[in-house]
């Protein structure tokens, strides 16, 4: 569990960062969401118990830092976590290029859906769409760009917390 | 073959049972864990915004003495155009609590300003919300209206130990009432659309047939002080078009609002004084 922690801990640090870069941001109306992030490091290396946990945890923050309901993105996380990891061992796991390409995979599914969850509370849905599709494609070239440092270190809290006997890190 | 199933069916299993658990734990564990871990992360967006401001500090640092030479000049001219203005108010607010108890009307409710520094601007395509470094240690209420030098900010959502959430007038979670300026007809009044790159809009309804406004005719929109949360007469923003609604018996309408809305860095909570 000791990993878990460790892992939500970068999680929080993502989260913090993101948030920082959306407040300069939000001066030219944009926004970055990087669900897809959270969940892909927990999925793909990390065992189920462990990775869950972290997760859950960076949902539940997500969630005191949102308007919505409590447990939107928590459930979300956990969904995506359990779909990615159900399917890792289909994929090259341990090559950065396929967590980037599942990463972004994993986004796109989350921000569509936490989308259609949201978007009925808007007084015309239709028109935000245009808003939407541009935040999701800054969205996802942020998380490109980003994805490999943050892997990297997250890999490298693992290593310095002790290896695990599922992991791969 | 049933075992390697079973395994396959695990995750799902467990994810299941992390559903159902979420589904019966009480309201009130979910509540505390919200505050905690809004609590957890509140320090980061804090030092986050005392390190701009440092940082603002030092730019401001820079400026040459004639430049602080000539803006304390302006500063001045300002003050005494302002401390007029506050002589005529105050002679006013005596001529209206003057009337007030000549006609027994009920008297307006009083506020006190509490200016405080955003430290998170979080503007989404579903939200649009400021973190203040103001909270519970300053008594800021929830529901209290935020204003700045443009009108309107939002309301106060949430208050924290030290920090407050506040909803924007571009989000589409807030509604609240409205009237054009110069008419005493209330509008609905609901946060809209936010295009990239352009300025937040809200939307109207119920306006009455007879109003006209576009482009080139814009009419300023400000609160109606129903509701008892904003008092009346706060600019919201400016009406640039309207149209007759599906039903025919009233007007839509789109509103602009202050671009400045997506940049401010100080607002004024109005806490209200008589909480009763």
């Amino acid at each position: 569990m000791f990993r878990a922690l460790v892992i939500f801990l970068t999680l929080a640090l993502l989260w913090a960062l993101v948030a920082q870069v959306n407040h300069e941001l939000a001066d030219y109306h944009l926004y970055l969401f990087t669900g897809g992030l959270t969940i892909t490091y927990a999925a793909l290396v990390l065992p189920q118990r462990d990775g869950l946990a972290a997760v859950v945890l960076a949902g539940l923050l997500a969630d005191a830092n949102s308007p919505v309901a409590f447990g939107t993105h928590t459930l979300l996380f956990a969904a995506a976590h359990t779909i990615t990891f159900n399917a890792r061992d289909r994929v090259p796991r341990d090559e950065t290029m396929a967590r980037v390409i599942v990463a972004l995979l994993a986004n796109l599914a989350l921000f569509l859906v936490f989308s259609f969850t949201q978007i009925g509370r808007l007084p015309s849905p239709a028109s935000a769409w245009p808003r939407l599709i541009f935040d999701l494609i800054c969205s996802q070239v942020f998380l490109a760009l980003v994805a490999p440092w943050f892997f990297a270190l997250q890999a490298r809290v693992i290593a310095l917390a002790g290896p695990g006997r599922d992991s791969l890190a | 073959m049933s075992h390697e199933r079973l395994t396959q069916a695990r995750p799902f299993l467990t994810l299941g049972l992390v559903v159902a658990a979420w589904l019966v734990v009480p309201v009130a564990i979910k509540s505390f864990f919200r505050a905690s871990f809004f609590e957890f992360t509140a320090p980061v967006g804090v030092i986050a915004s005392y390190a701009r401001d440092l940082q603002q500090y030092w730019t401001l640092r820079l400026h040459s003495e004639s430049e602080l030479i000539e803006a304390g000049r302006d500063l001045a001219r300002l003050n005494a155009s302002y401390a007029l203005s506050v002589q005529q108010n105050t002679e006013l607010e005596a001529e209206v609590g003057r009337l007030e108890n000549l006609l027994r009307l009920p008297s307006h409710p009083d506020y006190r300003s509490e200016p405080a520094r955003v430290m998170r601007r979080d503007f989404s395509g579903w939200w649009q919300r400021l973190e203040i470094r103001k909270g519970k240690n300053f008594g800021i209420p929830v529901g209290a209206p935020v204003v700045f030098t443009g009108g309107v900010v939002g309301r106060v959502t949430e208050v924290h130990a030290y920090t407050s959430v506040v909803e924007l007038i571009s989000s589409p979670n807030l509604r609240l009432a409205a009237t054009l300026e110069g008419d005493t007809r209330p509008i609905s009044f609901q946060g809209g659309i936010n295009p990239t790159f352009g300025p937040a809009r809200a939307e109207i309804e119920f306006v009455p047939l007879d109003i006209y406004a576009s482009d080139l005719m814009p009419k300023r929109l400000v609160t109606s002080g129903l509701g008892g949360v904003f008092p009346a007469g706060l600019l919201l923003g400016t009406v640039t078009k309207v149209e007759p609604s599906t039903d025919g018996l009233f007007k839509t309408g789109e509103v602009q609002l202050d671009p400045r809305l997506s940049d401010l860095t100080e607002v004024t909570v109005l806490v209200p004084l008589n909480t009763e």
